[in-house]
């Protein structure tokens, strides 16, 4: 008699164990459903409106229409230069790297449209922003690209303020009222450069 | 009694088998080096080679660059770029003599004049190796490389490279 009851709980065991992996296998496997359906991106192309212009958040924080984040930083030559302290100017701010190439093709261009636009106002930064460059290898590389508008050493807080993604160059275009009205992540054509520039200009005058 | 207790432990070891796959966790969609290369945008393709045991030998170590980007070759036009460079370390009976590259190719990004030499696709770095005796050996080491697609730069990288070659 007490080997059958034995016998019938080992039955009773193996089959509670049983039941209980069962449940802790649904269990999981509906959690990893769920975290891959949280996880799932559909990348669709974008009709038109303002969707179309939507910043991948991997390519950093969409700050168009937000105060652009203050920030005092050094050039090249030891000066210090305050965002806030240019308000009522139209301000392009570029954050570029010395090992970037399309950084290195677009900011002639800034150049140029610098001193085109001066009389608008239009005040160009240089963000040098990258690890392990010294002062020495930025006034190299920027000596190559011939530019001449202030040249700024960024930090980590700066970065972080404006939200960069892992991706240079990044540029925004605040207005005289120190608000972004256009970002750029990537270096776009000369052609939208201008046009951006001149949207900015136009939103300081209003 | 004996086979009472013998009943429990044969029920016990039925049992175990399906607890272990209750505790095993669930990947989906697994493809990790697929997302590894995506996040770091080349991908080692060669991660176990052969060779002859004794004297220089070479061998091949095939990499791949993330479609839509390229890095730097190993002897950039501009000394402002940052050359790719594999670095393996020697180990065990297996001594590394020399990395030697191949040529990069021709890249112009849009609007530039200046043409890049780069990698993109697939690039083989060959290597010369002696192995004193038969085995498999684990090298490890890293590829350092910087990439970028026509418009922008992500920052330089490190990729770990592990080998394990097999001498005979």
């Amino acid at each position: 008699m007490l080997r059958r009851v034995l016998v019938a709980g080992g039955i009773a065991l193996v089959l509670a164990v049983l039941v209980t992996a069962g449940i802790h296998n649904l269990r999981d496997r509906r959690a990893a459903m769920q975290q891959a359906a949280a996880q799932h991106v559909d990348l669709t192309p974008v009709a038109s409106g303002d969707a179309a212009d939507a910043i991948p958040p991997e390519l950093g924080r969409d700050l168009r229409g937000k105060a652009a984040p203050d920030f005092t930083l050094t050039t090249l030559d030891g000066r210090h230069i305050q965002l806030a302290d240019l308000k009522g100017k139209t301000v392009i701010v570029n954050f570029w790297a010395t090992y970037c190439g399309p950084c290195r093709v677009e900011m002639p261009w800034f150049e140029e449209f610098g001193k085109k636009y001066a009389n608008d106002k239009l005040v160009v930064l240089g963000l040098n922003y990258e690890d392990g460059v010294t002062r020495d290898d930025v006034a190299k590389a920027v000596k190559k690209t011939g530019v001449t508008y202030p040249i700024l050493m960024a930090d980590d807080k700066t970065a972080k303020a404006f939200g960069l993604g892992d991706y240079l160059p990044v540029t925004y275009y605040v207005d005289a009222k120190g608000e972004v009205v256009d970002q750029s992540p990537g270096a776009p054509t000369k052609d939208q450069m201008e046009a951006t520039i001149k949207k900015a200009i136009a939103r300081s005058q209003s | 009694m004996k086979a009472v207790a013998r009943s429990l432990v044969a029920a016990l070891l039925l049992a175990a088998p399906f607890a272990a796959v209750s505790a095993q966790s669930i990947s989906l969609g697994g493809d990790n080096a697929h997302s590894a290369a995506k996040l770091q945008h080349v991908l080692l393709l060669s991660d176990a080679v052969e060779t002859k045991v004794g004297g220089s030998q070479a061998i091949e170590l095939r990499f791949r660059v993330e479609d839509g980007f390229h890095i730097n070759s190993h002897h950039p036009k501009d000394e402002l770029l940052i050359p790719t460079a594999l670095k393996l370390e020697s180990a065990g009976a297996v001594q590394v003599l020399s990395v030697d590259y191949p040529a990069g190719k021709p890249f112009k990004l849009p609007s530039s004049n200046d043409p890049l030499d780069v990698y993109q696709n697939e690039f083989r770095v060959m290597l010369r190796v002696a192995a004193k005796s038969p085995g498999t050996t684990e090298l490890n080491g890293s590829l350092h490389y910087q990439a970028c697609d026509n418009a922008a730069c992500f920052p330089p990288r490190t990729l770990p490279v592990k080998v394990l070659l097999t001498a005979k």
